[in-house]
């Protein structure tokens, strides 16, 4: 009845979110229950019954790094293929199961991880986990349905190269950066390591790689404790292990010199850059200092970079620093485009930017207002369920405790200028010591560009991100 | 009537109320109007009542609640009718007899509440209401909290409280977007846009984004056809400042000749990454400026290149002049503040600022198209692309919501008839998506694909049409309608699960569907949809001659991409 329920959703509108010290930023984690299974799996349940709805994170640790040698985009295709048909239902009927009910629920592979996110009405969550388990456990792994998701794939990403070129240039970049390394493995693959995948080398894969001592379930929203943890229990405390042993990913020291990737795309309006070297990881102690220098510097809106290259000169819509910190040191780079004839302007901005960072510093001012920004802003990033069951996911994946969370207003508001100063100095690379990566349109930019370094030249219709190095003899750690 | 007096003098009020059986008359009309509010909740929306029709009936039984109890207790029935108590005979009354009748009444009654009760808990919907189950979710009605309210001057204001978090977001809706341009000028609403960071009297350039910062505070805003609107996101202690900000620069804007320079760079800079240098927005383009020939929705947000280079000082301060006016604004405030607080400091800050004459009206509409319209991009490209649209309703117009509930059937996730056909089955698509416009005026529902290499253009065209085609002629099923209903619904609680998603939502209502409180009638609306609803809309709007279809594909003579 309409006028009962209004009252109740009123109840459920002005319930409060979570058990949070929510002044000024201070969030902190709301209570939430850790259970260890048997196999290795690890549950998370966090009650959190704003709206009715309720958030699943699931993460299987392994991702890109432990795709198989020259078979980039193994894990990305296993999680678009365990979607495809699970359990008693095809393909069709999984998608319209899930569809149904009007939940969401995607799968995708990152650097470190495999993710998948469930988003259900609180209604629908026994059907949650059971497609969620479905495909975790019992995926068909159709081949038919495999050779159609390795051909799409393998298009999705020619069509990324004729609309998106500046979301291109992670992958780029980290390919150039990192060589043959893990962390230069393209998260997706490519057109050429996903033809190289077979349905046999993904069911081996499977085997090998996915498992419960793997998985990390992690659920917040509108459900009752009691009942959802007897459920992911049941679900997930039977499922075998992976038999082989995540791959050890070694730490790469930052390199020294200067090499340059220039990826031609004719007709481009703009040269898209990515200027990098290696950087920290994810336990870097003074995480708060690097979060303030990357404020100030390249983190926002007002920042140095942006300053310098949008709101001063006007070459650019856009400027920023971009720190990637996964569970060893990754990259820290400087991302940007400008129209065609301003290339070398911009980029050359870009590097007087970084060498002020080094030479000056940052001012008592500046850090406080980084301080305000970063504290103001901290609590939209813990206000939903999905975002609650993510947070914990990734505390839980990378082995880090609560203090992650709870500590880091405090930590941010400690940091002083000192800190902050040996922290840049610790982790931006000189600008001597650089790697760039350029998409352009390559004969109206080669000359000018030649003299950032020795250059390595590549189309944009070549089937692969991984761009051998012509000039890895000048590179300091290769 | 001596004796009357001295009766209510000794048995007191009370008593007298209850010989006269006013408490029973009371509990027998509360449970029969339980009853009443259940038979009409679920029959009037199914008689094609509308809505407020259910809220007149609970006003109506409401009022006859006191006068239900003021007749029990100056009337009483007797075996020679009804009559005044104080007229009858008291050794002649029959009111232990009524209320006996009463009693029995009442017994009746309380056996239907609990049959009635015992079959909602049985069946959750009624046996014949087989269409599909309602969802097990919670209806929402308006949340009190939410006030809102039009200063003098003509700004409207909407305050939802909701203190989860210690922040609060505002949303500024401004009445002006690519409607409002013109061969020249186009790009200027969204150029004007930027222009808004950019100093005032009272403020350099750049400062208005170093103060919000520096308070812990974050902004942005974007530019559509219909509207321009401004968001901040900042922590409850900077409210204040965000309203010294924002009546800054609503009152007092300069611009300076070489910051304006420099921000003409920035949206040509822009304009090269979403469009020039992006084979989907390139096509896009083109195929919104053939599908108009008269509205100015032909015009891209981002403006034309020659527009961009030539729009001048003079244009931008006129636009200022012409659309800013508190009077064309919707303000929005969610999160951790108070309405009082808001209307307060809305009363300090905005309402001193004079109301306009309203803008001219964007009095064009576009035209019946009158045949099919195609055209061809020729570019560099990998994967070719096919764009369709189609002319269809307005923001406000009742065809808007079923044919949303008909694009969820059809481009909705890995279940929709379109991803299934052309995508999985056929193998003809790399991905189907789509959409329709819900602005001031009519739009369009526009479809578009990414194909394979070599793929056959035509063939996927020709798939694509007769599905669209199967629709207007055979329908669709009544599972579909209810996976449809089941997306809404999860995406309305989806929106309302952030402060961010909760003041876009309540601007979007508020400026394009007639008040925030139509937000929540959405759940409901959305299930008295039926699949002819869906069907007729899809019969008025997949017509070819209704229809423009672009293509954009690497010139005849290009080698075809190789395969690995």
């Amino acid at each position: 009845m309409r006028r009962l329920s209004v009252a109740v959703s009123i109840l459920l509108l002005s319930c409060t979110l979570f058990d949070t010290a929510a002044s000024a930023g201070r969030v902190t984690l709301p209570a939430y229950e850790r259970v260890a299974l048997d196999n290795g799996t690890v549950l998370i349940l966090n009650r959190h019954a704003e709206v009715p709805l309720i958030g699943i994170r699931a993460v299987l640790k392994g991702g890109a790094v432990a795709d198989p040698a020259g078979m980039n985009g193994m894990a990305g295709l296993y999680a678009a293929l365990i979607g495809k048909g699970a359990g008693d239902r095809d393909a069709a009927s999984f998608a319209e199961a899930i569809g149904g009910v009007g939940g969401m629920l995607t799968a995708g592979a990152g650097l470190e991880s495999i993710d998948i996110e469930a988003d259900f009405l609180a209604r629908d969550a026994d059907l949650a986990v059971e497609l969620l388990s479905d495909m975790l456990m019992r995926p068909l792994l159709d081949e038919t349905e495999f050779d159609k998701l390795r051909e799409r794939s393998i298009n999705l990403i020619r069509t990324a190269k004729d609309t998106n070129l500046n979301g291109l240039m992670p992958d780029y970049g980290a390919a150039f950066l990192f060589g043959a390394h893990p962390y230069g493995n393209p998260t997706n693959g490519s057109e050429e390591t996903l033809g190289n995948i077979s349905h046999e080398a993904l069911l081996a894969y499977y085997e090998a790689q996915i498992g419960g001592d793997r998985l990390i379930v992690s659920v917040s929203g509108d459900f009752e404790i009691d009942a959802m943890r007897e459920r992911l229990t049941a679900a997930f405390g039977g499922w075998r292990p992976a038999l082989e042993p995540l791959p050890e990913v070694a730490a790469v020291e930052p390199e020294s010199g200067r090499r340059v990737l220039l990826v031609d795309k004719p007709g481009a309006t703009q040269t898209y850059f990515w200027i990098a070297n290696v950087g920290v990881a994810v336990d870097y102690p003074s995480r708060a200092g690097l979060e303030i220098a990357n404020t100030v510097y390249g983190g926002r809106f007002t920042s140095m970079l942006n300053t310098a290259l949008r709101i001063e000169s006007g070459l650019t819509y856009g400027a920023r620093s971009v720190l990637l910190r996964p569970s060893r040191p990754g990259s820290v780079a400087i991302s940007s485009y400008t129209r065609t004839d301003a290339t070398v302007e911009a980029i050359d901005m870009a590097l007087g930017v970084l060498s002020r960072l080094h030479e000056k510093g940052i001012g008592e001012s500046m850090i406080e207002s980084a301080q305000n920004y970063i504290l103001g802003q901290f609590p939209t990033r813990l206000e939903t369920a999905a975002q609650l069951a993510g947070q914990l996911a990734v505390l839980e994946a990378h082995g880090l405790d609560d203090s992650y969370v709870n500590a880091y207003a405090e930590a941010v508001t400690a940091a002083d200028r000192a800190s902050v100063e040996a922290v840049i100095a610790e982790v931006y690379p000189l600008p001597d010591d650089l790697v760039f990566v350029l998409l352009g349109d390559a004969d109206a930019i080669r000359d000018s560009i030649a003299k950032y370094g020795p250059l390595t030249e590549a189309a944009i219709t070549e089937p692969r991100f991984r761009i051998p190095s012509s000039a890895q003899q000048d590179s300091g750690n290769r | 009537m001596g004796s009357l007096a001295e009766t209510i003098m000794i048995m007191g009020l009370y008593s007298e109320m209850r010989r006269r059986n006013v408490f029973k008359v009371a509990m027998l009309y509360v449970i029969a109007a339980w009853l009443l509010l259940r038979v009409t909740d679920y029959l009037l929306p199914r008689l094609g009542f509308p809505h407020w029709a259910d809220e007149f009936v609970v006003v109506l039984v409401l009022l006859g609640f006191p006068l239900a109890l003021f007749f029990a207790y100056i009337y009483e029935i007797t075996p020679a009718g009804v009559k005044k108590t104080v007229d009858v005979d008291q050794t002649q009354s029959i009111v232990y007899k009524t209320g006996q009748k009463l009693n029995a009444a009442l017994a009746v009654l309380l056996v239907l509440v609990i049959a009635s009760l015992a079959v909602s808990r049985l069946f959750p919907t009624f046996p014949f209401d087989e269409e599909e189950p309602p969802p097990h979710v919670a209806k929402p009605g308006v949340p009190p909290e939410i006030r809102g309210r039009r200063l003098e001057n003509g700004l409207k204001i909407v305050v939802w409280p909701d203190h989860d978090i210690p922040n609060v977001v505002m949303y500024n809706f401004v009445r002006a977007g690519g409607r409002n341009e013109y061969p020249g000028i186009t790009g200027l609403s969204h150029f004007f846009e930027h222009m808004m960071f950019n100093g005032t009297s009272t403020r350099e350039p750049g400062e208005f984004d170093r103060i919000m910062e520096a308070a812990g505070g974050a902004n942005n805003a974007y530019t559509t056809s219909d509207v321009t609107v401004y968001q901040n996101w900042f922590p409850s202690s900077a409210l204040e400042l965000v309203f010294n900000l924002e009546a800054d620069r609503l009152q007092n804007l300069t611009t300076d000749p070489e910051v304006f320079e420099s921000e003409r760079g920035v949206v040509y800079s822009e304009r090269r990454t979403a469009v020039d240098d992006n084979n989907l927005r390139r096509l896009h383009e083109q195929v919104q400026a053939t599908a108009y020939v008269a509205h100015p929705y032909q015009f891209p947000v981002i403006g034309w290149p020659s527009d961009i280079e030539g729009w001048t000082q003079q244009d931008v301060m006129a636009f200022y002049r012409t659309y800013y006016a508190p009077n064309n604004l919707t303000m929005v405030f969610t999160g951790d503040v108070t309405a009082d607080e808001v209307f307060e400091l809305a009363e300090t800050y905005f309402e001193p600022i004079p109301a306009q004459q309203p803008p001219d009206a964007v009095r064009t509409l576009e035209p019946e198209q009158q045949g099919q319209r195609r055209l061809i991009v020729e570019t560099d490209a990998q994967t070719p692309m096919l764009h369709m649209a189609f002319h269809a309703g307005a923001a406000r117009d009742p065809e808007t919501l079923p044919m949303r509930l008909l694009l969820e059937i059809l481009v909705g996730g890995d279940s929709s008839r379109l991803h299934q056909l052309l995508v999985e089955r056929e193998a003809l698509a790399v991905s189907v998506n789509g959409f329709q416009d819900e602005g001031f005026d009519p739009g369009l529902v526009y479809f578009y694909l990414t194909l394979p290499p070599n793929a056959d253009v035509e063939q996927v065209e020709t798939r694509l049409f007769e599905t669209l085609a199967a629709v207007a002629t055979d329908g669709v099923t009544l599972a579909e309608v209810a996976k449809a209903r089941n997306i809404v619904l999860a995406d309305f609680w989806r929106d309302l699960a952030t402060i961010d998603g909760k003041a876009s939502a309540l601007g979007r209502f508020e400026v394009f569907y007639g008040g925030y409180e139509r937000l929540f009638a959405l759940p409901e609306q959305v299930e008295r949809l039926t699949a002819d609803d869906l069907q007729a809309v899809a019969a008025a709007v997949f017509r070819r001659n209704n229809m423009t279809v672009g293509v954009l594909r690497a010139p005849r003579v290009a080698a075809a991409p190789e395969t690995p």
